[in-house]
């Protein structure tokens, strides 16, 4: 399965969310290879095979504002 | 029109701004009155309209979100 990896900008401001960003995102199970999420940088690095708007579409159900940085090698 | 009202209890809020980002999202689903997080108590009291939502999907949402959301036990 091919994978890419998307960055996205989120805006956490505490552990509570980026612990629901990681939630959400441990909920999309095998869909998923690998994610990081930098709360100081309030930056998420998804690896999937997922759209860029599939996995906009799961970080914005936390509620938070949610952009679309692009694709990193 | 008719209204219930149900406390869940919620885990994983640690900020004022986890409490925003719920009411926000949550004041906007159908069926729903009234929405207020308290954060040191960890629950959200919820006023809906159980003809248009039910406390089921209110947890659900909240569930989705990423945080730990339960209902009380006794609630019917």
């Amino acid at each position: 399965m091919a994978t890419q990896k998307h960055v996205f900008n989120v805006e956490m401001t505490c552990e509570g969310c980026s612990g629901a960003v990681t939630r959400v995102l441990n909920k999309l199970g095998d869909k998923v290879a690998k994610f990081d999420v930098d709360l100081a940088q309030k930056k998420v690095v998804i690896e999937s095979a997922l759209s860029s708007d599939e996995l906009l579409e799961t970080l914005k159900k936390t509620g938070k504002e949610t952009t679309y940085v692009g694709q990193e090698n | 029109g008719s209204r219930v009202s149900v406390t869940i209890h919620v885990e994983g809020m640690t900020c004022s701004s986890c409490v925003h980002s719920i009411e926000g999202r949550i004041s906007t689903f159908d069926g729903v009155h009234n929405i207020s997080v308290s954060l040191d108590k960890k629950e959200a009291r919820v006023q809906f309209d159980p003809r248009r939502t039910t406390a089921e999907q209110l947890r659900e949402g909240i569930e989705d979100m990423g945080f730990d959301a339960t209902l009380p036990t006794n609630f019917v």
